[in-house]
């Protein structure tokens, strides 16, 4: 199994790019991932992979203007190679009149997410927590999902003497079982370390899931109150994300938040922050500038505060960068990777006990952007919709499609769930999540399971 | 990286206890630019190289991949994808069983007449500043934005079975996009297809015959006048889409669907599922008598177009639906036997470090007759939409709502109102049920997808389909 290379031999390979001559700046980003992935379906093991790769991203900037080469060579040669790539990319490029440096020196806060027993996970091991949690899959029924344990190390060099360098894993589990009569459930779990998966607690759930939603019946749609679980709360997030809290859009008036600072714009109970130097999240300290990353509000009791920055946006609107930069060359802007939803004291029992007539969500599925200006998503709901009728989940419904506000729902929002769990769709990210309880929810179609 | 790597790799595992072994060296590199405004977004190049190894040890797949290119890495690697594959056997399953194939020993290139990395950077960062600059004459244009794509994928392919492919594909694109904003309302247009434009299998001409500086004023000027046109009204009524969103409907609504490693609960747990079953080839009908669909690798300037898929086996064009009535999936090696066929062919990695999945190759809706105009001089009442701008369908692949740029109002046969935010939705075999114009050749583009997700690790894979505009009845347009 391969380990970390390690700050040493990052900063030798960095340098090598950095001595370029008769340049403004150099920026070296790196990156090396390793990883296994144990796939199963029909509860069977049917895809086991793994891959190692590195990378080299090369910025350098020359008056002003930018060009970027990247390779997976990790050598001092690939190094120069991608500098003088870049270097000559950056001669043809008109110069970018917003050009905001590269980022200063400035110290990162040290946050330790690097297990090595997650990074040292062997494909027997996968194998075996799938095997457990394959074995609670009820009579009828069979299983599929995915186990992966990764390892990464982020690094970034720039001319101005910056230098961060941050190892981290990720352990995650997902299952969807299904059978019987049109009975699909789903569970996952997300972790830095592969000690805090429970295979046997992650497929108990699915399998009740599962075994609760056969027999599916018809539920005209409409807009009906409707209690959210973390997984399904975690998609409205990363889009209100996309749409609204980049500071790119949020200055060139495209966010769903622009003009609104200070605005109500969700129930008080709704708090909203990014903060990537919380222990729990994934991902690093540093943004892809190097810049160092702090806690930052977005929404404060319903009310919204501010977007986040990058070093570009962050000048456009006489801003710091909040650590929110993504790779160069950005076309997209800043970005928060690291959100987190403020918890409240209700269990998900609690708001389906307080639903006179509602549905109870699982999870969403391929969900997308309809009116990004009015925050507006469409997606499926699937693997666990439920009835709810006079404070108790009376059956399984057909899968329904909605389309909804986010801030609408957010201001719609009565109960906040006591816990937050962790989802992630990359590894670089993560939000954490409580379930919610949403007293108006438009589901604009059904489909026929 | 070439073939003494891969063969490298396969003898690696074959020693380490692999009952067969395939491996794929490669180098994919590409050269993006973007330009907003008359001035420079991004512009990078990437390469990346590598070697995957996949085995077949005991009935189980074993696969690993890594950037490191030194024999001892290699060997390591190897032994890893046969002890991944032993340790897959921990739960019980049928072997896999691969349906044959001849192994080959050949050489592929891809059709490209001008090499587009050989293009001067100033030549395409000045097309993309006029594209712009001319978008930016027309008032209330608030972004003007170009882009270029180019990727070049080069990979050695060798099997113990004795195969030997070389092959190298080179994609090439660009676009425009418009973005006007004003009042709280943002509205986008793009030229000639939205997500960074036209990508198709070719060299630096294709890029010359897209029409960028020619079009740039007209695209500026639709999203400037979709600010002040209303709301795409909610009713029930005939769809015209154009052959851009086409694409997007059949790559969603049948692409997908047909690919057998879905229909057999292999991708159930992440993108889904499907609503065929095994048991609906020569049966079911997908759609009108109009509806004819293939999937031809063999398809010029297709994305998914190649000599030999990554397992080895030859390029085909296969047909899916004819006249209405399904009659193939997209196979594999593993998958075929299943349905009782040889694989067709569509097994592809998004490069040297994914394990190949079924992929689209080229899926495409057969031509019939007659022009976008004469489809709509023939339509009474019914709205006309133009170019994807969202996507939504369910694991299934059943229930689907798609937003596009704009759309028109149909009246006698002429376009009238514009109208914004258009979207519809559908449910998959009483859509294409109701299909009652499909356009002919002189309408027929070659599209490119070149990112469509798939698989754990995620994948990206880059297919293709031809379309023409097409004509649906009693579609529920403008959701809400």
């Amino acid at each position: 199994m391969p380990g970390l290379i390690g700050e040493d031999r990052f900063r030798a390979v960095a340098a090598a790019a950095l001595e370029l001559k008769g340049v403004d700046g150099v920026e070296v980003l790196y990156t090396h991932e390793w990883g296994g992935l144990t796939r199963f379906a029909n509860s069977v093991i049917h895809q086991s992979t793994f891959r190692e790769d590195t990378g080299l991203r090369v910025r350098v900037v020359s008056r002003n203007r930018a060009g970027v080469a990247s390779s997976n060579d990790f050598s001092e040669r690939g190094a120069r190679e991608a500098a003088a790539s870049a270097m000559e990319m950056a001669q043809v490029a008109p110069p970018d009149p917003l050009f905001p440096g590269l980022a200063p020196k400035a110290a990162v806060i040290d946050v330790d997410r690097f297990f090595e027993g997650t990074a040292e996970s062997t494909p027997a091991a996968r194998a075996e927590a799938v095997h457990r949690l394959i074995d609670t899959c009820p009579s009828g029924f069979v299983a599929a999902g995915a186990f992966e344990t990764a390892a990464a190390e982020l690094g970034i060099a720039n001319s101005e003497g910056q230098v961060c360098w941050s190892p981290g894993t990720l352990a995650s589990l997902t299952t969807v079982m299904t059978g019987g009569e049109h009975g699909s459930g789903f569970a996952e779990a997300f972790s830095g370390s592969v000690e805090h998966i429970d295979p046997e607690a992650l497929g108990g759930r699915a399998a009740d899931k599962a075994v609760r939603s056969q027999r599916p019946v018809v539920l005209d749609p409409g807009t009906y109150p409707v209690v959210l679980e973390p997984a399904a709360v975690a998609t409205l997030a990363g889009f209100l994300a996309y749409v609204g809290f980049g500071g790119r859009g949020y200055i060139e008036d495209r966010s769903c938040f622009s003009g609104k600072a200070g605005q109500q714009v969700a129930a008080p109970s709704i708090s909203i922050w990014d903060d990537g130097t919380d222990a729990n999240t994934l991902g690093a300290a540093f943004d892809f500038e190097g810049v160092p990353r702090h806690r930052v509000d977005l929404i404060k009791d319903g009310v919204f505060q501010d977007a986040v920055y990058d070093l570009r946006t962050g000048k456009q609107a006489d801003r710091p960068s909040t650590g929110h930069g993504l790779p160069a060359p950005n076309t997209e802007g800043p970005f928060p990777l690291n959100l987190f939803m403020a918890e409240g004291d209700a269990s998900v029992d609690d708001m389906i006990r307080a639903t006179d007539r509602g549905v109870l969500v699982t999870r969403f599925h391929y969900s997308n952007i309809v009116n990004p200006i009015e925050s507006s998503i469409t997606g499926m709901t699937r693997d666990g919709t439920f009835l709810i009728e006079r404070g108790e989940v009376v059956g399984p419904v057909m899968n329904f499609r909605f389309t909804q506000s986010i801030i609408d729902a957010l201001t719609n929002v009565s109960f906040v769930g006591s816990k937050a769990e962790l989802a992630s769709e990359f590894f670089f990210s993560a939000s954490r999540v409580p379930a919610l309880k949403i007293e108006a929810f438009h589901f604009s179609g059904r489909s026929d399971h | 990286m070439s073939f003494d790597v891969a063969k490298m790799a396969v003898e690696a595992a074959v020693k380490a206890g692999a009952d067969y072994a395939d491996a794929r060296t490669g180098t994919d590199e590409t050269e993006s630019l973007t330009v907003r405004n008359q001035e420079m977004e991004g512009i990078d190049r990437t390469t990346s190289s590598g070697v995957g190894v996949r085995v077949l040890a005991g009935g189980r797949w074993g696969f690993a991949a890594t950037s490191r290119q030194d024999e001892e890495d290699v060997v390591r690697t190897a032994t890893l994808a046969v002890e991944i594959a032993k340790a897959a056997s921990r739960r019980p399953g049928a072997p896999v069983q691969l349906s044959p194939v001849e192994p080959v020993v050949a050489s592929w290139r891809g059709s490209m007449e001008e090499d587009p990395f050989t293009i001067p950077l100033e030549e395409k960062v000045a097309l993309l500043m006029e594209g712009t600059r001319r978008m930016q004459t027309v008032p209330g244009v608030s972004f003007a934005e170009g882009g270029l794509d180019l990727f070049r994928r080069s990979t050695w392919f060798a099997s113990s079975d004795g195969a030997a492919i070389d092959q190298v594909v080179v994609h090439s694109g660009g676009g425009l996009e418009a973005t006007a904003i004003a009042d709280g309302d943002v509205q986008r247009r793009s030229y000639p297809n939205s997500f960074r434009g036209h990508v198709k299998a070719a060299g630096w001409e294709h890029v010359r015959t897209l029409g960028l500086i020619e079009e740039a004023e007209r695209t500026g000027r639709e999203a400037v006048e979709l600010l002040a046109a209303p709301e795409c009204p909610s009713e029930v009524t005939t769809l015209i889409l154009d052959s851009g969103q086409v694409e997007l409907q059949v790559h969603e609504s049948i692409g997908h669907p047909i690919e057998l490693d879905r229909v057999l609960g292999m991708e159930e747990a992440y993108a889904g599922s499907s609503f065929l079953t095994t048991e609906d080839r020569g049966k079911l009908k997908y759609g009108s008598p109009l509806v004819s669909v293939t999937a031809d690798a063999t398809l010029t300037g297709g994305l998914g177009s190649f000599g030999f898929d990554d397992e080895g086996v030859p390029a085909q064009r296969v047909p899916i639906l004819v006249d209405g009535i399904f009659q193939n999936f997209l196979t594999s090696r593993e998958t075929a036997p299943v349905v009782g066929q040889t694989s067709n062919g569509t097994s592809r990695a998004d490069g040297w470090s994914h394990l190949p999945l079924i992929r689209m190759t080229n899926i495409s809706l057969e031509p019939r007759e007659g022009s976008l105009a004469e489809i709509i001089g023939d339509t009474k009442d019914g709205i006309f939409m133009a170019t994807n701008q969202s996507w939504s369908i369910d694991d299934k692949r059943i229930n689907f709502q798609f937003g596009c740029e704009i759309a028109w109002r149909v009246k006698n046969g002429k376009v009238t109102q514009l109208y914004k935010n258009p979207n519809y939705t559908g449910i998959t075999p009483e859509f294409w049920g109701s299909c009652d114009a499909v356009g002919g050749r002189e309408e027929w583009t070659v599209w490119g997808t070149p990112n469509c997700g798939k698989g754990q690790p995620g994948q990206v894979g880059r297919v293709g389909h031809g379309t023409s505009p097409a004509r649906f009845r009693g579609v529920q347009v403008g959701v809400r």
